[in-house]
C-alpha cells in the first residue's frame, strides 16, 4: 500500500516533467522547422536576386559541373528562359520575370509558414514555463499547499432543501394585504392633500412664519430698547385692538404681567389668532415708536425718564380695564406709530384752536405746545389740551402716558378701526374690509393730518361701526384670498 | 490462470500495438496528403500566374511531357479533389482506429488487473 501512494505522489510529478518534456520537444522542432524555412526563405531571396539580373546581360561565362569531380568552361545562353518546378512533378517554362512572380508568391507562403511556426513556438514555450512551475510547485510542497475539498454525497444532500416557485404563484397573503393597506394610505393622503391640504397647509406655514417673525422681533426690541414690557404691551393692545368688540377677553389674558418674556405673550397672540376669526387681515410689524423717543426729541427737556415702573402700573390699569370692557381697548393702540403721528400729536394750542406745528424740532415754550405723551409735569397741559383737542385728535388719548380710563372711554369705538389704518401703526392691513368710500389714512399727507383724518374718523364713527364680513375680515393670506376669488 | 491471462495479456498487446502501428501510418500519410495538397495548391496558384505563351512540362519517370496549361490547370485541379478526398477518409479511418485503440487500452488495463489479482493470489499462496 505504502507503494502505491508513493506511487500515486509520484505520479502527477512525472506525468508533469513529461508533459514539460513533451513541451520543449514541439519547441525544439517548431526551432528546427523554422530554421529550415529561413534557410528555404534565404535561398528564395538569392534566386530571387539572381533572377533579376540574369535578364541583364545576353549571354554568361560559366563553369559548368561536369560530373562530381569536374567542371568545363561554358556559356550562359537564353537567360530570360527559366524552368520553374512548380510542384508536384510540374514544370513550367516561363521567363524571368515570371519566374520572379512564381519566387515571390513562394516568399509569401514561406513567410506564413514561419509566421505560425513562431506562433506555435510561443505557444508552446509558455507552456513550457507553466510545466517549469507546475513541477517547482509541486516539488517543493512546503510553499504550496494543494486545497482539496472532498465532496460526498452526505454533505451534497445537507441543508435545507429550496423550493423553486413558479412565476405565477400566489404571493404571500400577509404581504398583499401590507401592501394593499398602503396604497389605501397612499390615496388618501395624496387624495385630500392634492387642493385644500395644500392651501390649508401653505396658511398654516405662513402663520408659523409670522409667528416666528414676531418672536423674532420681540427679542430684538426687548434687547435694543431694554423695556421689553412696553414692546410686548403694545403686542396686547394690538391683540386687543385686532379683536373685535362684541369678543369677550379671556380673563387669563388681561392679567398677564408685561414683564413676562415674550413666548406667553406670543401664546396668547396664537390663541387669540385662532379664535378671532373677525380680525382684520393684519400683519405685525416689530416697529414700535415710542412715544418716550419722541418726547425725547422734542426739545430742552428731553431729560424726562420714563418710569417703567409707572408705565407697567398704566398697563396693569389698562389691562384690567380691557378685562371689563375690552371695546376700548384698541383705543390705547393709537401711539405714535408713524412720521405722521408725530405731527399730530405736536400741536400747537392758538386761540384755543389746535393748529399743527411746522416742525416738532423747534422746542418751544411748553404752554404752548402741547405734547401728547407729556409726562406727570405737563399733566395740566394735558388735561387742559384733552378739553380741547378731544374733539379732533382721539388718538392723543392713547398716545399720553396719564390717559386715564375716561379718556379712553369716551372715544369712540368705531374711530381706532379706522385709524388703524396708518402706515407704521404696526399692522399692515392687506385687505380692507371696510366699505371703500373710507379712504386710507395712509394716504394723507403728513403735514396737515389731523383735520381731515378727524373729519373722516368723525364720520365713520357717527355710522355704526362696519359690519365686517366674517370671511373677508378674516386673516387671509394673499394665496388664499386669491382662491376664495377663484370661488 | 495467470499463465492464461497473461497469455490473453500478450495476445491483445499485440493487437494493439497494431492497431497502434496502423493509426501512425494512416497518421503519416495523412500527413504526406496534407503536403502534398499545399503543394498542389501552390502549383495550383502558380499556373494561374502563368499565361498561354508558357510551356507547361509534367515530370513523368524520366522524361518531361510537354502539356497544355489549361490541361494541367484541370489535372491539378482534379489531383487537388482526390487528395481532399484522401484526407477525408484517412480522417475517418484514423478516427476508427483511434477508437479502436481505446478498446484495446481498456481490455488490457483490465487484464492487467487480472494479472495483478492473480499474480497476489498466487503470491499470496505462496
Amino acid at each position: 500500500m505504502a507503494g502505491g501512494g508513493g506511487k500515486a505522489n509520484m505520479k502527477p510529478l512525472g506525468g508533469v516533467h513529461r508533459l514539460r518534456e513533451e513541451h520543449e520537444k514541439v519547441v525544439k522542432d517548431c526551432d528546427s522547422r523554422i530554421q529550415h524555412w529561413m534557410k528555404v526563405s534565404g535561398d528564395y531571396d538569392a534566386l530571387s536576386d539572381r533572377l533579376k539580373t540574369l535578364p541583364d546581360r545576353l549571354s554568361y561565362d560559366i563553369m559548368v559541373p561536369f560530373g562530381p569531380l569536374a567542371f568545363t568552361p561554358g556559356k550562359l545562353v537564353r537567360t530570360n528562359e527559366v524552368t520553374v518546378l512548380l510542384g508536384d512533378n510540374w514544370f513550367a517554362k516561363c521567363s524571368a520575370k515570371q519566374a520572379q512572380a512564381v519566387v515571390d508568391h513562394r516568399m509569401k507562403h514561406v513567410k506564413k509558414e514561419l509566421d505560425d511556426l513562431a506562433k506555435t513556438r510561443k505557444n508552446f514555450e509558455a507552456r513550457v514555463g507553466l510545466a517549469k512551475d507546475l513541477e517547482t510547485m509541486s516539488a517543493n510542497k512546503g510553499e504550496f499547499v494543494d486545497i482539496r475539498e472532498e465532496v460526498t454525497s452526505s454533505t451534497a444532500s445537507k441543508g435545507k432543501q429550496r423550493i423553486a416557485h413558479k412565476p405565477n404563484s400566489k404571493p404571500k397573503l400577509d404581504v398583499v394585504v401590507d401592501l394593499n393597506e398602503e396604497e389605501e394610505e397612499k390615496e388618501g393622503g395624496t387624495g385630500t392633500m392634492t387642493e385644500e391640504e395644500l392651501w390649508r397647509r401653505l396658511d398654516e406655514l405662513e402663520r408659523l412664519e409670522e409667528l416666528q417673525d414676531e418672536q423674532d422681533r420681540l427679542s430684538d426690541t426687548a434687547d435694543t430698547n431694554g423695556d421689553d414690557s412696553s414692546s410686548s404691551s403694545s403686542e396686547e393692545e394690538k391683540e386687543a385692538a385686532c379683536a373685535p368688540p362684541v369678543n369677550g377677553l379671556k380673563p387669563g389674558w388681561s392679567p398677564a404681567p408685561h414683564s413676562d418674556p415674550p413666548l406667553p405673550n406670543r401664546k396668547a397672540e396664537d390663541d387669540e389668532q385662532e379664535e378671532e376669526g373677525s380680525c382684520l387681515p393684519t400683519i405685525f410689524f416689530s416697529h414700535t415708536v415710542e412715544p418716550k423717543k419722541v418726547r425725547i426729541n422734542t426739545g430742552k427737556n428731553t431729560t424726562l425718564k420714563f418710569s417703567e415702573r409707572k408705565e407697567q402700573k398704566e398697563h396693569s390699569k389698562r389691562k384690567k380695564k380691557n378685562g371689563h370692557s375690552n371695546g376700548h381697548a384698541h383705543h390705547e393702540l393709537h401711539k405714535i406709530t408713524s412720521p405722521a403721528d408725530v405731527y399730530r400729536l405736536f400741536v400747537d394750542v392758538r386761540n384755543g384752536e389746535p393748529v399743527p406745528r411746522k416742525s416738532i424740532l423747534k422746542s418751544r415754550s411748553r404752554e404752548n405746545s402741547v405734547c401728547s405723551d407729556t409726562s406727570e409735569s405737563s399733566a395740566a397741559d394735558f388735561e387742559e389740551r384733552r378739553v380741547t383737542g378731544r374733539s379732533f385728535s382721539h388718538d392723543e388719548a392713547t398716545h399720553s402716558d396719564t390717559s386715564d380710563g375716561v379718556t379712553e372711554e369716551d372715544s369712540p369705538t368705531a374711530g381706532p378701526l379706522l385709524s388703524r389704518f396708518e402706515a407704521f401703526s404696526g399692522t399692515v392691513i392687506e385687505k380692507d374690509p371696510m366699505p371703500t368710500g373710507v379712504p386710507h389714512l395712509t394716504i394723507l399727507p403728513p403735514a396737515l393730518p389731523t383735520i381731515p383724518e378727524r373729519k373722516q374718523e368723525e364720520v365713520a364713527s357717527d355710522v355704526t361701526p362696519p359690519p365686517v364680513p366674517p370671511e373677508a375680515s378674516k386673516r387671509l393670506s394673499k394665496f388664499k384670498a386669491a382662491r376664495l376669488q377663484q370661488k | 490462470m495467470a499463465d492464461a491471462i497473461q497469455k490473453k495479456l500478450k495476445a491483445e498487446l499485440e493487437k494493439y500495438s497494431q492497431v497502434q502501428k496502423d493509426v501512425s501510418k494512416s497518421m503519416s500519410v495523412r500527413q504526406k496528403l496534407e503536403t502534398q495538397l499545399t503543394e498542389n495548391n501552390i502549383v495550383k496558384e502558380e499556373l494561374d500566374l502563368l499565361d498561354s505563351s508558357n510551356t507547361i512540362y509534367k515530370l513523368i519517370g524520366p522524361v518531361l511531357v510537354k502539356q497544355d496549361l489549361d490541361e494541367a490547370k484541370a489535372t491539378v485541379t482534379k489531383r487537388l479533389e482526390y487528395i481532399n478526398g484522401e484526407i477525408q477518409r484517412y480522417e475517418t479511418l484514423l478516427k476508427d482506429m483511434e477508437k479502436r485503440a481505446d478498446d484495446h487500452r481498456e481490455v488490457l488495463t483490465s487484464l492487467q488487473q487480472e494479472l495483478h489479482k492473480a499474480q497476489g493470489r498466487t503470491g499470496g499462496k505462496i
